[in-house]
């Protein structure tokens, strides 16, 4: 039943399925190179609001610190001197990568400039202190 | 059947794209599932006084402190945090080109900083240096 419409069609066996492919292909390529790869912090903080917070283009290197002192990054937990070590990692990485420093709103300003300091050490200058905008 | 079709597929003399076509698919279907969109939110700041970066050596910034209570210091005198963005607002039209220094209390809270650094955006001053006492 099949085959004999197809026969009738075009004569031959099958669909044609080269543009449908071209297609698929084009998207495929576009989904790959826009993809981000962000590595999320493992934990959830409250973050301050701001108005005037803008979205870090390659902002993909969160970094939360609680409001009990605690830092997280790569989704473990570290210490403050292990921060720098895994920023020199990840910025061997991938070179483009700028950090975000989610601080939760109760957490102490003293260990965000410690982070950010030990961030800068390991060679990514460009830091962001994370907020939410009001929208959400 | 399979014989046949394999017969079949010589005869026509096209190659049977299906294959390739699934694969290609599934390969869509995880970039479309692990696409990620969202862009973080964040006020980009400058560290002042790292150790390691580059002191600014810019004498002219303006001056703004908070403290571990939750003070906010603009120079010498103490305001409240919805006074920060008029009083730099002055203090920009008076020093066009004078950045923010901002001094922490170790103490001092997060979410207190942050609005601090919004509303000095607000302000018109993008260029806010955030430094910790020590």
């Amino acid at each position: 039943m099949r085959s004999r419409r197809h026969t009738e069609e075009i004569g031959e066996s099958g669909i044609d399925l080269a543009p449908m492919l071209d297609f698929v292909m084009n998207l495929l390529i576009f989904f790959i190179i826009t993809t981000s790869f962000v590595r999320e912090a493992g934990i959830v903080v409250s973050r301050p609001l701001a108005a005037t917070a803008e979205h870090e283009e390659s902002g993909n290197i969160l970094i939360a610190v609680t409001a009990g002192g605690d830092i997280w990054m790569d989704r473990r937990q570290v210490d403050l001197r292990e921060v720098r070590t895994n920023i020199e990692r990840l910025h061997a990485e991938r070179p483009d990568d700028t950090v975000v420093v989610v601080a939760d709103k109760a957490a102490r300003a003293g260990l965000i400039g410690e982070v950010m300091d030990e961030v800068q050490l390991g060679g990514i200058k460009q830091v962001a202190i994370g907020a939410a905008s009001e929208g959400d | 059947m399979r014989m046949r079709r394999h017969f079949h597929e010589e005869e026509s003399g096209a190659i049977d794209l299906a294959p390739m076509l699934d694969f290609v698919m599934n390969l869509l279907i995880f970039f479309i599932i692990t696409a990620v969109f969202t862009k973080e939110l964040g006020l980009t700041v400058n560290r002042a006084g790292a150790s390691g970066g580059e002191s600014s050596g810019e004498t002219s910034s303006v001056l703004v402190t908070v403290r571990g209570s939750g003070e906010i210091w603009i120079e010498d005198r103490i305001v409240d945090v919805r006074a920060v963005r008029a009083n730099i607002e002055r203090l920009h039209v008076q020093k066009p080109e004078a950045g923010v220094l901002l001094v922490a209390d170790k103490d001092a809270e997060a979410g207190v900083l942050v609005q601090v650094i919004d509303q000095v955006r607000e302000g018109g001053v993008q260029n806010i240096s955030f430094a910790g006492t020590r």
